[in-house]
């Protein structure tokens, strides 16, 4: 079993909300102190294939699309399992968007060993579109399950546990196939040891360009156009809620909640 | 000059630092309240290596830089300083003992085990009445034809009752001084050997804090650590290693007071404003916040040059002498900035100040460290220097 996992790297999405900039004018967030970790849903998409690994043997391979600090994450996917990595590295890609990653990644996909099975976190922690996942499976022509938690089987057609209204839905997927991953406990990220960490920081890194991918660099430019980005600027406002007897004051504030929509 | 870490230092940083804030964190206030040992993290500590990160690969260790140990000790300070001083004291003083001074055969039978976080090892050097000086231990080791006859007590021993072994400091040439002390490795449960009750401690609570007595303990020639007679020496070089741990130690439960103080400033109002907003409040801050990172800084520079087998003990001394004293005043600070909360078990802030308290006691207190610093900078003069070895301790007895 070949499973490669997408990963992106974005700024920490803990940071506290005060720290949080964007640049009206490039129209992206401001790095400022925030330190780069790998996106929270593709972290559990990293312990399925590592769970999956253990289970059906087989391997990891590890893509990302990005900038000069990609290899820490790549790194850091390393010492929790994967087995290879692959950096698209690319000066035409510093303004892609969503389809331009997913043309890199189908075509890195597709140079890649034979691979079984594509997982994807759900959505990004930054943008939150969760266009990649599927764009990239419409490129490969691979069916695509989403929202799934969990893999069980050893082989094709695998079965895909998918987070489902109440409960989950178990689906049987021919493999190749591609999947987006969700958050549930049984793929908390695991923390890597420290022999792993150190192994990792000495694995070689492949590197991909555009020309490697057999892409030209107007394939990649970006579709989307950003009209404008901006923090949202909490408002509070507080209304009194008047009455003469305890009772007329709820009446009121309920009226008051079904005006406002809130019940 | 080069201030950054190498991709090794800053994910054993990054990956203790994770585990200290999920799995750590949450149960400190717990372990302080009841006392109880941390088995269990201790065992988590084991399954990510970092019991193997400070030891050589041909025991079972990864060959890691003091600067990763450092750094991985204040992250687990930052969330439970007895955790810390548990994990400190094996590497530093008893595992790293053996690593400095142990025979092969000694390292295979112990280091192995202690690398895997399958035995702990303490350090004994501490002695009550006037045993503090490292020089004269009052615990006698006689010679016999089986090996040696150790007899005498010690006081304050960090994980003392949960080692599986402990490195023993006597004298083996009563009144040769420096030249007649030894150092021997006697397992727990010997015959004679036994652990006396825990310490009712002001701080560091669920560490293990003990006495030990030994009478008639008959151990073989196999025992002896490194030479006869080169004990103090070697105390001190050992003692060298750990001060840069105890450092790094101070800082984190140093930041941890100052993240504490620097939260509650920001949400709690008085006269209608944040705390943050009141300059005396921001000038406490900023003196913890400078105070905290100079810390750091002495501790990375004393590790690196350890790394890089230069001498280290002036810089050692001088870490943990400003990091210790900064942690005090940070968690003071932080008691301050809370008010009265500051000064309840709620507020938790009080844990870190009476857990820093121990960092300017164990491993040399302040006073030796200031006569330590003196003498390597030549201060004493012609005139005979005050012996660096008077009053040192092992573990964290005052």
């Amino acid at each position: 079993m070949h499973v490669v996992v997408c990963i992106k790297q974005i700024l920490d999405p803990e940071i506290p909300p005060r720290e949080f900039q964007v640049d009206p004018q490039t129209k992206r967030a401001v790095r400022g102190r925030a330190s780069l970790v790998i996106s929270p849903f593709d972290l559990n998409a990293l312990e399925v294939a590592v769970q999956l690994k253990e289970r059906a043997g087989g391997r990891v391979t590890v893509v990302s699309l990005g900038g000069e600090e990609t290899p820490e994450a790549l790194r850091r996917a390393l010492a929790m399992g994967a087995d290879e990595a692959v950096w698209i590295r690319d000066g035409a890609l510093e303004a892609t968007d969503a389809s331009g990653t997913a043309r890199c990644l189908a075509a890195a996909i597709a140079k890649l060993d034979e691979p079984d099975l594509v997982l994807f976190g759900r959505q990004a922690g930054d943008w939150d579109q969760g266009l990649v996942g599927p764009m990239v499976a419409e490129a490969l022509g691979w069916p695509l399950v989403t929202n799934v938690f969990q893999t069980r089987g050893e082989n094709s057609p695998l079965e895909l546990l998918q987070q489902a209204e109440g409960g989950y839905r178990v689906v049987a997927a021919t493999l190749p196939a591609a999947a987006t991953i969700t958050n549930h406990e049984a793929n908390v990220a695991r923390l890597p040891k420290v022999r792993e960490i150190m192994l990792a920081n000495r694995k070689p890194i492949t590197q991909w360009s555009l020309g490697d991918l057999g892409l030209a660099a107007d394939e990649v430019a970006p579709r989307v156009v950003v009209e404008a980005l901006a923090v949202p600027v909490p408002e509070g406002h507080c209304t009194f809620i008047e009455g003469e007897t305890a009772q007329e004051k709820a009446q009121n504030l309920a009226r008051a909640l079904r005006e406002l929509k809130v019940i | 000059m080069d201030f950054e870490l190498t991709p090794d230092q800053r994910a054993v940083r990054d990956l203790v630092r994770a585990f200290a804030r999920e799995e750590v964190a949450p149960h400190a206030t717990e372990a302080d309240r009841t006392g109880q040992f941390p088995q269990g993290l201790l065992a988590r500590l084991a399954e990510l290596d970092l019991f193997a990160l400070p030891f050589p690969p041909e025991y079972g260790g990864l060959g890691g830089d003091t600067i990763s140990y450092a750094l991985a000790i204040e992250e687990l300070a930052w969330a439970d300083a007895s955790l810390a001083l548990t994990y400190a004291a094996h590497c530093s003083l008893g595992a790293g003992y053996l690593h400095l001074f142990g025979s092969p055969e000694q390292k295979a039978r112990w280091l192995t085990p202690a690398a895997r976080g399958e035995a702990l090892i303490a350090f004994a050097l501490t002695e009550p009445g006037g045993g503090s000086d490292a020089a004269h231990p009052q615990t006698r080791a006689e010679r016999r034809d089986e090996g040696w006859l150790l007899n005498g007590s010690k006081v304050f021993i960090t994980n003392g009752a949960h080692a599986a072994a402990t490195v023993i400091m006597a004298a083996t040439r009563p009144g040769g001084g420096k030249g007649g002390v030894s150092a021997f490795l006697v397992p727990a449960g010997t015959p004679g050997f036994t652990v006396g009750p825990q310490y009712e401690k002001l701080g560091l609570r669920s560490s293990d804090t003990a006495p030990l007595a030994l009478e008639d303990v008959l151990v073989g020639p196999e025992a002896l650590v490194g030479e006869e007679g080169r004990g103090y020496e070697q105390a001190l070089a050992v003692l060298d290693g750990g001060r840069i741990g105890i450092a790094a130690l101070a800082v984190g439960i140093g930041q941890a007071a100052l993240d504490r103080a620097l939260a509650y400033a920001r949400e709690r109002t008085a006269f209608g404003q944040p705390l943050s907003r009141f300059q005396a409040i921001r000038f406490k801050l900023a003196d913890m916040t400078t105070e905290l990172e100079l810390a750091r800084l002495a501790y990375l520079k004393a590790a690196w040059l350890k790394d890089q087998g230069r001498p280290f003990r002036k810089e050692a001394a001088m870490a943990k002498l400003f990091a210790s004293e900064a942690a005090t005043r940070a968690a003071n600070a932080a008691i301050q900035i809370h008010g009265g909360l500051g000064y309840t078990r709620d507020g938790v802030v009080e844990r870190y100040w009476r857990d820093a308290r121990l960092m300017e006691i164990g491993e040399g207190t302040s006073e030796i460290l200031r006569l330590v610093i003196a003498r390597e900078v030549g201060a004493a003069g012609a005139t005979p220097p005050p012996d660096p070895g008077a009053g040192l301790r092992a573990g964290p007895g005052p």
